[in-house]
Formats: structure tokens, C-alpha cells, sequence
């Protein structure tokens, strides 16, 4: 696989990496930047604030209507910018995706270019006004961050879900809101948010993702990006995702009530492992518990029990997490949970058996050889090899995967605990 | 087989309809891991009422059939459940309902052909039961409740109510935990007989293929089966006014969500693509990101995001809607209709048109990123009588005057109605 496509990774400066994917798959070329920082109580609020107040307007395109027209120019390249909770670290993503040249009506664009320049300018050269950023964006955006963490209870499902990793990670860093917290509001001002900015734009990690068809001169074009230049070398300040020890606490059970027509299971598992290896075998373990159709949860809550429409598991990486998903009748709480447990007690028993086993790895296999089919997904795959300081080629991350055996899976589920049950309710 | 190319996207749709009605279309995507196939028959929700080709009598069925078809349509006589057979190829299956159309789908790396006569018996192959249909009205009642949680479901589904009179469009897809209750598996099997005629089937696939011979393969998998005739399909008859302006649901949300809806009237077959780019610039450039209206709106803490802007139709409705968050979704509305209306006053300014033109047309080119969206759009779009790659072609003739005939035609004060769910 992979003949259409070549990654190559070159540190520009200390704390500072250039990516460039070159691939001929796509109509678009999509430039991506990450910074990463270490999660923290003290400034979760101030990043999320930040990411909204960057995306209102930089020197060269002061207002947001100024960014919106000249991505309209450029047939609509679509830029957005974000902030997520990955393992400890906090990671501000701008992406600007703009259709190639060869697509555009009108020959003589350089697309690639303009996108890399307009990118790096709101992220490096933001609108600054007497040595602080914009008062009226910082005010507006701060009411903004706000709506958005008093609207976490909107989407019910994800709501349990983001409940279920707080409760686990009550008093950690892992258990803290992605975009902050109301009463930290009122101690953001312009210049203490611009003070922020700077010392994270000297300090963080910066990945700087490049993916579409590049030309021989575009990675020299590239590096003589001007805010590229400006960038400080840093001994980059964030977390390497390392394994945890899995402390055995007794199973915490959570209920909250809420206006919802359905209830909504979460429970969280923790899954005790010690060596970066076995997390191969727990993303097999994962797929047969809960992770397709196949799944013991999917045919037991869904098909056998008629219980509900969604019975699924996911693994989170980062911090050795499973997490079971259900939408249930509130009445039938007490069955769901007993035919839940039985599975992880099956799975401890080692009935599964090898078909299962085959099945789960070929679904896997398949999600990773798509990967390169999606420029974002590619990104994605290659920053998380990045954080986590491997250097697993698509190659041999399904060799990884191959290799599991049964006995591989079974010591895994020896390994698995419930932490936390959590049950959202009327 | 009939070969349409696009020098602008520079990707071409091999299409061929069978001697049993079934059309075929295929677009090779070189280079590409992931193969995607989706088999769509023209029946939706919106299909309770029709006549089957050669009775006389119409047919009603409950609401929901459609979308109980879908779920149902994976169980095997031999006990197996086709869903799985196909997960444990490495495949990934799924199958959705939509108003106008249900499809089944695969995307795979590996064993396409495998997974292709799974897909393709199970679809030609129907088992209905009445203890497997029985056991169906948990699960899918479960699925009705988890929309019931979504907000963003009810504001919409309210628009619907609020624009429609008889329209089965208005109604959820599902159908309710009530009328789910009468389905059996003869109103089952009869809904499967009378659409899942091939005549009445689209099948698209992307991908790395040779068309020639996937084509064959396509072939070699089909069951002996004729053509039937016509199936007369009876819509009530829908006013052009619609039902109210306004309509309202409480629900627990930290900030109103709206939707403003526009109620249309269906363009004449040559120029319902036009139209819905028409229709698709005007709305970016009344309340999109470069607009006067958006800045003014956010910039007084109205809105907090772009809102969404959707054109939706099928062969018998047409709607436009625009839905967000807002404190005040009536000033919204307001404010909207007041731009609407200077911008009917005093026509539409040429830059602005034409970048917002140039936006748009970045957009139909991006579409042929991935091949799911592929196939689903020339799916989707078949079933509205339209190649999607006209998309790319008609662009160029929608100009200012255009633009402004279809904003006065369609912007009109009367047709637009809010829901909000607060």
C-alpha cells in the first residue's frame, strides 16, 4: 500500500516539526497546525478562550468578515480552529483545507502558498491593539466559551459520557473540561490572554501538518514562511502519554437525573496493563467486547436482549480506558447492566472464540488501511504517533495487530476493571 | 455502458441500466484503499400510500415501514444475520432510511467480492417472521426515543410541522412507537415486493475498480427478475401556504435552538439544479460568514456560530432551512427577513455574488474527496432525477439575474416560519 503517498517529518527547529504528506489522492491540499501543552486547572480557561479570540482576526485580516472573504477568493477554503483533551495535553488545532490547483478554473494560483501563509498569520500574528489583544473579541469570545460550557448538557449522550470520565478522574487532570469553567471567566482579560498566548507560542509543541500534492519547491517555500521563521526553538513543553498504574478502587456507581426520554449508560473501565505493547491486544479485546456489530455487546444488549440501538465500547488510548455506551429504557437499567457485566465475565472466561478473534482484527486491519484515504484522518494518526514518541508505520501497526492471539486477548481481560458506573436518568 | 466525464474534477461515471431496470453507476477512484458500495431503492418514508403495479386499489401502510424494511431486511432464513456475515468479512455494513430512499451499504479494503454477494443476496432475499418482526419493535422503539433526546431533531421535525399540512415529509422517518405496533410481516413483505423491484433500484460504487468488470460481477449476482410497472405513489394534496409562522417546544437546553424555515415550491425538472445553487449563494451571502447580517448578529452576541443552511427537496417538496443557537432566535428571524427584504429592494452586489460563487464551487469539488460521499451523493441525487456532476457543469450559468428572479420568487414573507425549542 501506500504508493501514492510519502511522509516525511523534518524538525525545522527544536520544539518545532514540519510533516508534509505528499499524496495524490485528494482534489484539496489541507495545512494543519497543533500546538500541544500540557492540560492544567489554571489555564484550561484561558485555552479555550484563546483558540476562540485567535480565529477572530490577525493583522493582516483583522475581522473575522475580512478571513471569511478572502477564503471565499480562494473557492471557499474552509479554516476552523479547536481545542481538545488528548491524554494530559491540550491541543489547539487550526486546519485550513483549500481545493489544489489543478482544480482551480483560473491557472496561475498558488493555493498552497496562500493557505500556508494565511494559516500560519492567524496563528502567529494575531490582532494585537496597544500590546494586548482586541478587547471586544477577548469579551465576546469569553461570552461565547461560556454558552459553550453551559450547553454541555445538550447533547445527553455525550454529556453521560464526559460525566462518566469526570467522575473517574474526580481531583486529576484527565478529568477536567475541555473548554474550561464559567467562574474562571472573569479573571481573563486582554492582556493577561495575550500574555498566555506568547508564553505558549515559546514554550509548546508545534506540529505543522502539510498534505496534498506537493511540487519539488513546496517544502523550501514552506520553510521560508515568515512567522515559520519567527518561531523561538524550545524544548517543547508537554506530555509524553506514558502508562499509569491502575490503582484497584472499588466500582463507583454515579446516577444523575436529568429531563430524557432514554437513559444513558456509561461505564468506564480501566484496563491494568504495564507495557505499551499490550495496548495492541486491549484495541483487539476492545472490538470483540463492544467494537462492531459482531461485538458480544452489540448482539447480547442489542440483538438477543432487545434492550436498545446502541450497545458499543471504545478504547481510549491515552489513558487505557474502555468505555461502554448504552441507550436504554430507564426501567430496564438493572437487566442491561447485569447482561453488560456477564459479557466482561465472558470475556474473563475466554468465551470468545477464534472466529470472533479473526473477525475483530480484519475490521481492524481494514480501519487502518483506509487511513491514507482521508487527509485529516492521515494527520491524525501520524500527530498521535508524534505525542506518544512512536514511529509505528501503517505497516507494521497491522503486524502489531496480526500477531495478537487468543490467549493475547484472554490475559488482557484478566486486566479489566470497572471503575465507574454512571447512569443518566429522568 | 454510458461514460460521463468531468474535465473539472477530472473523474468519470460509468452507467448502464439493466435489462431488469436496474441502474448501475460506477465511479473508478484510483488509488484509493477503500471501495464503497451502496444499493438505494426510490422508497421512503414518505411512501405510505400507493398503488401496487397491476392492482387497482390503493395500498396504505402504517408510517415507518420503510425504515422497519431497513432493519429488518439483514436477517437470513438460514439463521444467520447478514450484518454480522458481513462484519466478519472485515467489511464495514450499515443500511439507512431517508424520505425518499433506503439504502444498504458496505465499504471494505479486502474481500469486496465476498462481501458483494453477501450484500447482494440479503437485499434480493427478504425473511420476515412474526417473532423476528415482534422482537424489531424494541430496538427501533429505543432508536425513536434516542431522537426524542435531540434537541436539534425536535426543532427540525417541528419546522416540518409548522411548513406542512399533509406532507408525509413532516413526519418522523421512523414513524412512532404507535404506528410501529401494526406493522407485521405481510405489510413487510408487500412494501418489499412493490419497491424492491430492481426497476426501481439505483446501485453506485467507488473505488478502485475496473467498470467492465465489476459490472459483470454486478450482473452474475442478480436474480432472474422483470421489471414491473409504475408504482403510483399518492402524496396528499399540499397547499401552497404553510400551516403557521411560528411554533415552539420546551425542552431542557441552556440556549434556544431554532430553525427558520422556507417553504418552496418544486422546480421544473431542468431547473432544479440551478435553482438549489441559486438558492445555495443567496443564503451564504444573506446570513454566511462574509455577511453584513452574520457580523452584526454575532458581533451583538445574537448568534454565537454560523448557523447551518440547507436546501432540502425531493421530487414533491422543496424547503429551505437555516438552524442554530440563539438567545433570541425572534430577532434572528427578524433581522433575517429585513435583509432579505433591502437585498430584494436593491438588488444583489456583483462581488459579492461572484466570490460567493467561486465559495460554492470549491465546495461541489471538494465532494470528490471520499468515496462514501461520492456514492452517497450520486445516490441521493439520482433518485431527485440528477447526474450530481450537472453540479460542476451548471454553476457557470447561474448569474446575477438569475440569483435575484430566484430570491424574489422564493424569499417570500409568508413562506418562511420559525421553530424553536427552548
Amino acid at each position: 500500500m501506500l504508493e501514492n503517498m510519502d511522509y516525511k517529518v523534518k524538525e525545522i527547529k527544536e520544539g518545532v516539526k514540519l510533516h508534509l504528506i505528499n499524496t495524490d489522492k485528494f482534489k484539496t491540499n489541507l495545512v494543519a497546525v497543533f500546538l500541544t501543552t500540557p492540560l492544567n486547572r489554571e489555564t484550561i480557561t484561558f485555552d479555550s478562550v484563546l483558540s476562540a479570540v485567535l480565529r477572530r482576526g490577525s493583522q493582516n485580516m483583522p475581522t473575522q468578515e475580512q478571513i471569511s472573504k478572502e477564503l471565499e477568493e480562494m473557492y471557499g477554503a474552509t479554516f476552523d480552529c479547536g481545542i481538545n483533551k488528548t491524554g494530559d495535553n491540550h491541543i489547539f488545532k487550526f486546519y485550513l483545507e483549500a481545493i489544489n490547483d489543478n482544480f482551480c478554473p483560473q491557472k496561475d494560483e498558488n493555493m498552497l502558498k496562500t493557505s500556508v501563509e494565511k494559516l500560519l498569520d492567524i496563528v502567529c500574528n494575531p490582532l494585537v491593539e496597544g500590546g494586548h489583544f482586541k478587547d471586544e473579541y477577548v469579551n465576546q469570545e469569553k461570552e461565547n466559551i461560556k454558552h459553550i460550557i453551559e450547553g454541555k448538557k445538550d447533547n445527553k449522550a455525550m454529556y453521560a459520557q464526559d460525566r462518566c470520565i469526570e467522575e473517574m478522574y474526580k481531583n486529576e487532570i484527565f478529568g477536567l473540561y475541555k473548554y474550561g469553567y464559567v467562574e474562571d471567566l472573569e479573571k481573563i482579560n486582554s492582556k493577561n490572554l495575550y500574555e498566555h498566548y506568547l508564553k505558549l507560542k515559546d514554550e509548546c509543541k508545534i506540529d505543522i501538518f502539510v498534505s496534498g500534492i506537493l511540487g519539488e519547491n513546496d517544502e523550501t517555500e514552506i520553510e521560508k514562511n515568515e512567522n515559520i521563521l519567527n518561531l523561538k526553538s524550545r524544548t517543547p513543553n508537554y506530555i509524553v502519554s506514558k502508562l499509569e498504574e491502575k490503582k484497584n478502587m472499588e466500582e463507583k456507581q454515579v446516577n444523575e437525573s436529568m429531563e430524557v426520554t432514554q437513559g444513558k449508560l456509561v461505564i468506564g473501565l480501566d484496563i491494568n496493563i504495564n507495557n505499551e505493547e499490550l495496548k495492541y491486544d486491549v484495541l483487539v479485546y476492545n472490538s470483540i467486547l463492544g467494537g462492531t456489530a459482531n461485538s458480544k455487546l452489540f448482539q447480547n444488549v442489542r440483538e438477543k436482549a432487545s434492550l436498545a440501538y446502541t450497545a458499543s465500547s471504545s478504547y481510549v488510548r491515552y489513558k487505557n480506558n474502555i468505555f461502554i455506551n448504552c441507550g436504554i429504557e430507564i426501567n430496564n437499567y438493572e437487566k442491561a447492566l447485569e447482561i453488560i457485566k456477564q459479557q466482561l465475565q465472558e470475556m474473563k472466561n475466554g468465551n470468545f472464540t477464534e472466529e470472533d478473534l479473526q473477525n475483530s482484527k480484519k475490521i481492524i486491519i481494514s480501519s487502518i488501511n483506509s487511513i491514507d484515504d482521508e487527509q485529516d484522518t492521515e494527520i491524525t494518526y501520524f500527530l498521535g504517533q508524534e505525542l506518544t514518541n512512536n514511529n509505528v508505520s501503517l505497516d507494521e501497526y497491522k503486524e502489531k495487530i496480526e500477531k495478537v492471539t487468543k490467549d493475547d486477548v484472554l490475559n488482557i481481560a484478566q486486566k479489566v476493571s470497572v471503575n465507574t458506573i454512571y447512569f443518566l436518568k429522568n | 455502458m454510458q461514460v460521463i466525464e468531468n474535465l473539472k474534477v477530472k473523474e468519470k461515471l460509468y452507467t448502464e441500466k439493466l435489462e431488469n431496470g436496474l441502474t448501475v453507476m460506477i465511479i473508478p477512484k484510483k488509488g484509493m484503499q477503500k471501495k464503497y458500495i451502496v444499493w438505494g431503492t426510490n422508497y421512503g418514508s414518505n411512501d405510505s400510500k400507493f398503488v401496487v403495479p397491476g392492482e387497482q386499489n390503493e395500498t396504505e401502510v402504517p408510517k415507518g415501514v420503510a425504515h422497519f424494511l431497513e432493519h429488518k431486511m439483514f436477517e437470513q432464513e438460514n439463521g444467520t444475520n447478514s450484518l454480522d456475515v458481513l462484519t466478519s468479512l472485515g467489511v464495514e455494513a450499515n443500511a439507512y432510511t431517508t424520505n425518499d430512499h433506503t439504502a444498504y451499504l458496505f465499504e471494505a479494503t479486502d474481500k469486496f467480492y465476498e462481501a458483494l454477494d453477501e450484500l447482494m443476496d440479503y437485499v434480493q432475499h427478504p425473511y420476515f417472521t412474526d417473532e423476528n418482526v415482534e422482537k424489531e419493535k424494541g430496538i427501533i422503539g429505543q432508536e425513536i426515543m434516542m431522537y426524542d433526546d435531540y434537541p436539534e431533531w425536535r426543532v427540525y421535525l417541528n419546522t416540518l410541522e409548522a411548513m406542512y399540512h399533509n406532507h408525509p415529509v413532516k413526519l418522523d422517518i421512523t414513524g412512532t412507537i404507535e404506528t410501529i405496533k401494526d406493522i407485521d410481516k405481510e405489510i413487510l413483505y408487500k412494501c418489499y415486493n412493490t419497491f424492491y423491484n430492481p426497476s426501481n433500484m439505483t446501485l453506485v460504487v467507488c473505488g478502485d475498480f475496473e467498470p467492465e468488470k465489476l459490472i459483470e460481477e454486478i450482473k452474475n449476482r442478480l436474480i432472474p427478475n422483470k421489471a414491473n410497472g409504475e408504482i403510483k405513489r399518492i402524496y396528499p394534496q399540499e397547499p401552497e401556504n404553510v400551516v403557521k409562522n411560528e411554533v415552539e417546544q420546551k425542552m431542557d437546553v441552556s440556549q434556544p435552538l431554532y430553525t427558520i424555515g422556507i417553504k418552496d415550491k418544486i422546480a421544473e425538472e431542468k431547473e432544479k439544479v440551478k435553482k438549489h445553487i441559486a438558492i445555495e449563494i443567496l443564503l451564504n451571502m444573506i446570513i454566511g460568514g462574509s455577511s453584513e447580517l452574520y457580523k452584526k448578529l454575532y458581533n451583538e452576541g445574537t448568534i454565537y456560530s454560523m448557523p447551518s443552511l440547507d436546501y432540502e427537496f425531493s421530487k414533491d417538496y422543496a424547503h429551505i432551512l437555516i438552524s442554530g443557537q440563539s438567545k433570541e432566535p425572534k430577532k434572528v428571524l427578524e433581522e433575517f427577513k429585513k435583509t432579505v427584504k433591502q437585498m430584494q429592494q436593491n438588488g444583489i452586489n456583483e462581488d459579492d455574488f461572484n466570490r460567493t460563487r467561486k465559495m460554492i464551487y470549491g465546495g461541489y469539488v471538494r465532494e470528490y474527496n471520499n468515496v462514501a460521499d461520492i456514492a452517497r451523493m450520486f445516490l441521493a441525487d439520482s433518485f431527485k432525477g440528477i447526474n450530481s456532476f450537472d453540479y460542476l457543469e451548471e454553476i457557470d450559468t447561474v448569474n446575477l439575474d438569475y440569483a435575484k428572479q430566484v430570491l424574489d420568487d422564493v424569499f417570500k414573507d409568508e413562506k418562511i416560519v420559525i421553530s424553536i425549542v427552548d
